[in-house]
Formats: structure tokens, C-alpha cells, sequence
């Protein structure tokens, strides 16, 4: 499906279907203004596994530029496969050049978009003060091409855009996209002798991509050019730039989704946004909803064996040979390393290949240079995009096993299915990893609450106190562990077993701030997903592991003079468990504590409470439904704190109860209701206060928690705000009292 | 206080009421006055249709569980449609569902009631 607006000459996504690539975009558009005065790079090479976006950053790049219409003057030409005949190449390149020049000139992008003339018409284009200098340029091409004199031909069309620049006073960027074609052509030495030429002067930026495997062939082991290189690696988009583009996607084209399928979408197809476009355009044009697993799933099965998906991966492996029957031998060669699971020797594969065809080595190279499988010193393995995977193994099921197909239905949606559940559970386990990791490596020697590395002593001080209460009851407590100063953490692997899965960490570093080996400590730990407190017996299976893991640490890294054990299981600890636990001296934790030494740890660094990100304030009169003007407000800034949908319509009915409440039960002298909203990291709190004798509760009382409400309208408010808000509390104050609501944002692992 | 507008026609026997964007202690007391006035005009069969409704607060719930119970008293029918999804929560964390019926639409909630009728009939 496209779209475009009026401001897309060349790029073929809107700037919100293609997301987040605003940086990289920039850094090209910067590097191509340096002056000539400036120490900097004077080319890019855009380096990035396929389908991540290279072309299109170049093409946007191109269209920014071209409306900015200032200093820089951009040429995008893409290498076809058809047009590496040096004479064609020369001609194509030359006059596509000319078109892109008088387009930018003449700020009428038109002449782009429309068929490609001649070279006669070209001059015609021109505008009137580049008329001469174009005449010239196309007299000297006109006169190679009568004489035939290839190298002038590819000299001039290389040298157009620095000619042409040079005279209207514009810096050119010249981006070439599929560079990687050049390869084994006379194209390849005519560039990289424009290469020097133009970097010896600073007279062009060249940005080149292609396929990345095989453009760092492409570039001699010249010093000089290395050094003078911008890398610019494109990575995946973060998983937040393709939720955003998810939503944004699915609300243009009318799809409905949810949290989970949303979430669900991203990590199953790779975090990749091409399949993840081709996924939702499917959807759009079938009237499909994504709200279910089920419902992604069917689409997902359909699109890899009959769809957009499908379609593409067979263009892909058309372009490795048009030659069915090697086509079928790589099937195999890929359905072989996918199966293995592990790296396979690339002899074993190649001979495999070589019995249907005599460019065994040849084919694999080129899935190699495609990303479809990785071959690294004597062995291949498979890539790790599943999503080619799953394509893979149902085509050689269908084609080549030749599998009975079901009469309905498709195995590979079960198989999906079955997937589905573990892939989003292992997506949340790996949130509160990655926040362990971070934890672990902030750790530097600070003096921690005790409780917190101690669920039975927790439980006993804390247990019915509320979040806010316990931040400040911590600060306060005696007890003490000091942490080491972390230098290293490594991954000691993972295990689980029917409701209960685990990870191990090793972390390293030093006690006491002194580094020798009598204060070299290590801090095992275990993160332990449970549906249920861990009981003893599954805690002697990760007690195991640990030790065998720790063996394999010693034989690696060498003896530990000292070794720290930490167990944080997400719901705690059977009361047997605590106790071996306590026995062994062993921390223990869950992962409501991990958030609260994170949350300690902050505030130490910043020196005493941390201060919420932003905050707002309203004041409203009590009159008749003044408090839906609270309910507005507190919806644009819930929206902006990127609460979803269903907790920004809790925390509005949730506020007009309070602001309700405080109408209703107040002796308030002005007539008035405050509302304070702070949006920290990961909550919005909502103060509402007001003058007066009462709020809520009888006497200005905080209702106990759990209270069954009163019969009546007021006692159901209060149910109401309970329910609907994740903390609650009444404050008295010296002329009155206030709420305090706290709602979290939802985050992985924490539902 | 007067009491708000709010929107109601007549389906054959049945009547309809549309309280508006936002339920509360207003509007919930003009739909108890149009609830009374349907059934002392005999309209027995009443929906209400919250298809506009985005907001409801507990004072408009309040009020609403005493027109359930005047209907009920009345021995008509009362059925609620088009709830978006938090007012459903709302209204199950608030146990009005066991009280009264909720369709998903107001078309449902009209056929469901002419088949009442049916059945009386018969």
C-alpha cells in the first residue's frame, strides 16, 4: 500500500509509517554542510541489515534537503542489476543527475517524477543561469559518447554533480544506493577513483549503501579513507518507535489491536518494520481486526505462505538464482541449519548443495551476503530472523518433504500459537533482566536498606503499608547492606521447569572501594519467574545450578575469595524456602524490591526525593460539572505520560469522583478544588485538595484499606477510586485535607 | 436546580432515552423524571442507550439503580446498550449487573423487548 504527501519527491513512506529515523537523517544532512574549513568526515557509508531502512533514509534525506533547498545539493541514484554496462551506467547516472540538478534549482520537483528525457531536452530544463554550464557539460558527454571513450563517459557522469555544484556555489551530496553492485565491474575502480579525487579537494560527500556484507569488500585497505569515513550503523528501531508505529499504522488503517497483539506483533516479526507494514497493510485490506492472538496468528500463517511476506522472501531467493532447481537445493541447505539449531560444518552443507548443482559454494556466499545465513570460519548457521525461518520450514515441508497438508487449517499456525505465549513471557522476563542488569551495574558500593534484600523482614515491616509510606519508612531504616562497587556481569544461563522459570547472573566487582583479590567478591543471582512463592524443592534445582554454574565461572575465570548469593523471585519465597534462605545467609528479594532499590539508588545520586519530570496545576470552582474540566486535563496529561487508553479513561472517572468528594464533603471557605499532577518516570500522581473540615472518610479519617464503602452514592465514589487508581491515600493538611491518587504506567512483567 | 435535556423517542411501545455525554446527578435526575412520566403514560418497556455516554459518575449510578428498581416496581422492563467499555467496568465493579440487562446495542435491546411482548401475547 502507499501513501505519500506533497512533500515526498523521492521517499515512499510518510515520515510517521517509516518512524525514528529522524537522527540518522540529520547526521547525513550535517555531515554533508561541514565546510570546507571543518576537520570532519567527508563520506558515509550506511551500514545496516536488510530491510532496515537504508533506502528510505537516503531517499528522505534526498526530499529534506531538496525543500531546504540551502547550501547542500542532493543527487540520489540507485545501481540497477540492468545497468552495469559502464556506457548505460555512465548515461543513466549523467542524465539522472541533470534532472535531479534542475529539479533543485528550479524548486519544482515535477521534472523527477516525470519520464527521463534526453539529453537535448535536458538543457532546455536548465535553469537560465545554469544554462551555460550544463551546455557544456552535456557538449563534452555528447563528444565521448560519438567517440565512444568509455573511461571519459564514466569520468564526466561522476564528476557531473561537483562540476554542477562547483558553479551554482552548493555543496553536493551525492548518495548511491545498491553501491554494492559495483562489484567485479569497471564501475568499481571509475568510483573509487572519484572517491579520492573528491575527497583529496573536499569537492562531494558521497553517502553509499547497499548490501553491508558485501560493501565492506568494496572499500580498499586504504588508511586514508577509512579515516575520512562516517559509519553510520542503522539499527533496529527501538521497541518504543515501533509501538508508536504500530498504533499510528493500525489507527490510519482502521485495524483494531490491543496492548498484548501490539506487543505480540512486534516481537514475532523480528522488530521488523517492513514485516510489520506488511503484516497491518494486510490486515487493512482484508478487514481483519488484531485484537487476539488467534486473530495475528491466521494472518501471520497466511501472509508467510501465500502473502505479502511469502511473496517477497521467493523475490529474495529469485535473486540469489533464477534456477528452480537450485533454488530447491538452497531450501534444503536453509531447512538443514535452521533444524540443526546450531552452527552445522559448511562442507557437510555444501556437498549437500552440490549434488543438485556445481555453485554449491557460490549460492551459499550469496544467501550469506543476503543475511539468510551466517558463515563464519568453516561452519554456517542459520540467520536470526525467525520470520524467514518459519518461511523456510513450511515451504520445504510443502515442496520438498511433501508432507500430508491438513484439510484445514495449517501446522504452522499451531506451532505459532504454542509460541505465542512463551515468546511474550520470555519478552517480560527479559524487561525485568535487562532492569536487573542495569541495577547490578549501578551498584558501587552504597548502603542499602536491609529489608530489601530480605523478603521475611520486609513482610514484617512493610506489609499493608502503602508504596509511598515504605519509600519513606526506608530511608529511615537502620539496618544496613553495602553493596559491591560492580564491575562486570555475565550471563550464567537459564533454566525452567512446568510454572517457574529462571536466569542466573554473575556479577564481579570489589568490597570495601579496594581492589586486590582479598576483596574480590561475587554476587550470584538468580531471577526467578514463578506463578507462586518458590517452594524449597525448586529452590535446591536453581541452588544446582547455581553451583554448577559457578564451578564453570571458577574454571573460567578463577578462584573467588568471597561469593554473595541473591535469589529475587517475582512472587518470594515459600515460608521453608525463606528459612534455608536465612539459613544459608542468602539475600532474597522479589521484584517489587528490585523497583524500590532501583528507586533508592536514584534518589542517593540525586540527593534526597527525586523530583517528578513535570508537573501541572489546576484549580477549579465546585460548581456543577466543573470537574469534567479536571477529567479533560487530566486526560491530555495522561495521554502525554503515554498511559493507554483504558487507564486514561480510569484515572478521569477516577478524578471526577475525588473532585466530586471534595465538593460534596468540604466546609471549603473558597469554593475551590486544587488539583496538583506530577508525571515521574513511571506513574502520574493526582493531588486533589481543598479547604475544609472533611474529605472522605468520617472525621477527616483515611478509610481504612479494604473498608467495605458505606451504602450510597459517596461510598461507591470511594470504591470507585479504589479500584480504578493503583494507590490511594487521604492526607490531612493544616487548613484541610487531600487525595492522593498514583496510577503506574503498565510495564512488562509488572502486570 | 432544573433538570437537564436529554434526548428520548418512541420505538412502537418501547421508549429510548440518550442521556448525553456525561451521566451524573443532573441528567441521571431528568432520566428519572422521563422514566416516571413513561410509566404513568403506560410505556412499560424502557432502553437506555449510552452510545454518547463517555463519562458516568457515581451520583448518575445512584440514581440510575433507583430507576431500575421503579421500573422493576412498575413491572416493565428496563435494559441498558451501548456501553463503551470503561462504564462497563464501571457498572460490573459496581454490581449493577446483576440487576439489570446490558446489550450491545440498541437494536438488540429493542428486539429483545418485542419478543417479551410476543411472548406475553402468546
Amino acid at each position: 500500500m502507499s501513501e505519500s504527501n506533497s512533500k515526498q519527491i523521492l521517499s515512499q513512506l510518510t515520515d510517521e509509517n517509516f518512524g525514528g529515523r529522524d537522527r540518522e537523517i540529520a547526521k547525513i544532512s550535517a555531515i554533508a554542510s561541514y565546510g570546507p574549513s571543518q576537520p570532519a568526515m567527508t563520506d558515509i557509508l550506511l551500514l545496516g541489515a536488510p530491510r532496515t531502512g537504508k533506502t528510505e533514509i537516503l531517499r528522505k534525506s534526498f526530499d529534506r534537503l531538496f525543500w531546504e533547498g540551502k547550501e547542500v545539493l542532493p543527487f540520489y541514484y540507485s545501481l540497477q542489476e540492468s545497468c552495469l554496462d559502464p556506457v548505460e551506467f555512465a548515461r543513466d547516472y549523467f542524465s539522472q543527475f541533470l534532472i535531479q540538478f534542475a529539479s533543485f534549482r528550479r524548486n519544482d520537483p515535477s521534472l523527477i517524477k516525470s519520464a527521463a528525457p534526453s539529453l537535448s531536452i535536458m538543457n532546455g530544463a536548465s535553469a537560465a543561469g545554469d544554462y551555460v554550464c550544463v551546455r557544456s557539460m552535456v557538449d563534452a558527454f555528447s563528444q565521448a559518447l560519438r567517440v565512444d571513450d568509455v573511461q571519459a563517459l564514466l569520468r564526466l557522469a561522476l564528476a557531473a554533480p561537483a562540476t554542477a555544484a562547483a558553479h551554482a556555489g552548493l555543496k553536493p551530496l551525492v548518495m548511491v544506493d545498491n553501491w554494492h553492485l559495483v562489484l567485479g565491474t569497471e564501475l568499481l575502480p571509475a568510483f573509487l577513483r572519484d572517491l579520492k579525487r573528491t575527497r583529496q579537494h573536499r569537492l562531494v560527500t558521497y553517502a553509499l549503501t547497499g548490501v553491508r556484507r558485501l560493501l565492506t569488500q568494496l572499500l580498499p585497505a586504504d588508511p586514508e579513507i577509512f579515516d575520512r569515513t562516517e559509519v553510520i550503523h542503522i539499527e533496529r528501531l527501538s521497541d518504543e518507535s515501533l509501538e508508536k508505529l504500530v498504533r499510528n499504522r493500525a489507527e490510519l488503517l482502521g485495524i483494531e489491536t490491543t496492548d498484548s497483539t501490539i506487543e505480540l506483533i512486534i516481537q514475532q516479526l523480528n522488530r521488523d518494520a517492513f514485516y510489520i507494514r506488511a503484516i497491518l497493510n494486510a490486515a487493512a485490506s482484508r478487514g481483519l481486526s488484531l485484537r487476539t492472538f488467534i486473530e495475528f496468528e491466521r494472518l501471520y500463517t497466511d501472509e508467510i505462505l501465500n502473502g505479502r511476506i511469502g511473496q517477497y522472501f521467493e523475490t529474495v531467493l529469485r535473486g540469489i538464482t533464477d534456477d528452480s532447481s537450485e533454488r530447491r537445493a538452497l531450501l534444503e541447505a536453509l531447512a538443514l541449519t535452521i533444524e540443526a539449531g546450531q552452527p552445522v560444518p559448511l562442507d557437510a552443507v555444501t556437498d549437500r548443495v552440490k549434488r543438485q548443482t556445481n555453485r554449491g559454494e557460490e549460492l551459499l556466499a550469496r544467501l550469506h551476503s543476503a543475511e539468510l545465513v551466517d558463515i563464519s570460519y568453516g561452519f554456517i548457521s542459520a540467520s536470526d530472523d525467525s520470520v524467514f525461518d518459519d518461511f523456510v520450514q513450511t515451504k520445504y515441508r510443502r515442496e520438498i518433504v511433501g508432507s500430508a497438508q491438513p484439510l484445514a487449517g495449517e501446522e504452522l499456525l499451531g506451532e505459532k500459537l504454542k509460541q505465542s505465549y512463551r515468546l511474550m513471557m520470555s519478552r517480560y522476563n527479559r524487561a525485568t533482566e535487562l532492569q536487573l542488569v542495569e541495577l547490578l551495574s549501578r551498584f558501587d558500593s552504597q548502603s542499602v536498606p536491609a529489608s530489601l534484600f530480605n523478603t521475611v523482614s520486609f513482610e514484617s515491616h512493610y506489609r499493608g503499608v502503602s508504596r509511598a509510606n515504605v519509600r519513606r519508612a526506608l530511608d529511615e531504616e537502620a539496618e544496613r547492606v553495602r553493596v559491591a562497587q560492580i564491575v562486570l556481569v555475565h550471563d550464567l544461563g537459564e533454566g525452567e521447569q512446568p510454572g517457574v522459570t529462571w536466569r542466573l547472573f554473575a556479577a564481579t566487582g570489589f568490597e570495601g572501594g579496594i581492589y586486590t583479590e582479598s576483596n574480590e567478591v561475587c554476587w550470584l543471582v538468580a531471577l526467578i519467574n514463578s506463578k507462586e512463592p518458590l517452594d524449597l524443592e525448586t529452590l535446591g534445582r536453581i541452588d544446582q545450578r547455581l553451583e554448577s554454574a559457578l564451578r564453570g565461572q571458577i574454571a573460567n575465570v578463577g578462584v573467588r575469595s568471597h561469593t554473595v548469593r541473591w535469589y529475587i523471585s517475582k512472587e518470594g519465597f515459600s515460608a521453608v524456602a525463606s528459612e534455608r534462605l536465612a539459613s544459608q545467609h542468602s539475600y532474597c528479594s522479589t521484584y517489587s524490591h528490585l523497583d524500590l532499590i532501583q528507586d533508592y539508588l536514584t534518589r542517593l545520586v540525586l540527593g534526597g526525593e527525586t523530583k517528578p519530570s513535570s508537573e501541572f496545576e489546576l484549580v477549579i470552582p465546585i460548581e456543577e460539572e466543573a470537574e469534567l474540566i479536571a477529567a479533560r486535563t487530566a486526560e491530555q496529561i495522561a495521554r502525554a505520560a503515554e498511559f493507554d487508553q483504558e487507564s486514561v479513561n480510569q484515572i478521569k472517572t477516577a478524578l471526577i469522583e475525588a473532585c466530586i468528594n471534595a465538593a460534596e464533603h468540604s466546609d471549603s471557605p473558597d469554593k475551590k478544588i486544587r488539583q496538583h499532577f506530577a508525571i515521574d518516570d513511571d506513574k502520574l500522581i493526582i493531588t486533589v485538595s481543598n479547604k475544609g473540615k472533611r474529605f472522605g472518610g468520617a472525621n477527616g479519617s483515611n478509610p481504612p484499606v479494604g473498608a467495605q464503602p458505606s451504602k450510597g452514592a459517596r461510598g461507591r465514589g470511594l470504591q470507585i477510586i479504589r479500584a480504578l487508581m493503583d494507590e490511594v491515600e487521604f492526607e490531612h493538611t493544616d487548613d484541610g485535607v487531600r487525595l492522593v491518587m498514583t496510577k503506574y504506567l503498565k510495564r512488562p512483567g509488572n502486570q | 436546580m432544573s433538570a437537564a435535556e436529554i434526548r428520548f423517542k418512541l420505538v412502537d411501545d418501547a421508549a429510548v432515552i440518550y442521556p448525553g455525554p456525561y451521566l451524573n446527578q443532573l441528567r441521571g435526575e431528568s432520566i428519572e423524571n422521563q422514566c416516571e412520566r413513561f410509566l404513568a403514560e403506560g410505556v412499560r418497556r424502557i432502553v437506555i442507550n449510552f452510545e454518547e455516554t463517555e463519562l458516568i459518575n457515581s451520583i448518575g449510578i445512584s440514581i440510575l439503580l433507583g430507576v431500575i428498581e421503579s421500573v422493576n416496581h412498575s413491572q416493565g422492563s428496563l435494559i441498558l446498550s451501548n456501553l463503551n467499555s470503561s462504564n462497563r467496568e464501571l457498572f460490573e465493579m459496581l454490581g449493577l449487573m446483576s440487576h439489570v440487562e446490558i446489550v450491545e446495542s440498541e437494536q438488540i435491546a429493542l428486539m429483545k423487548m418485542s419478543g417479551e411482548m410476543v411472548t406475553a401475547v402468546l
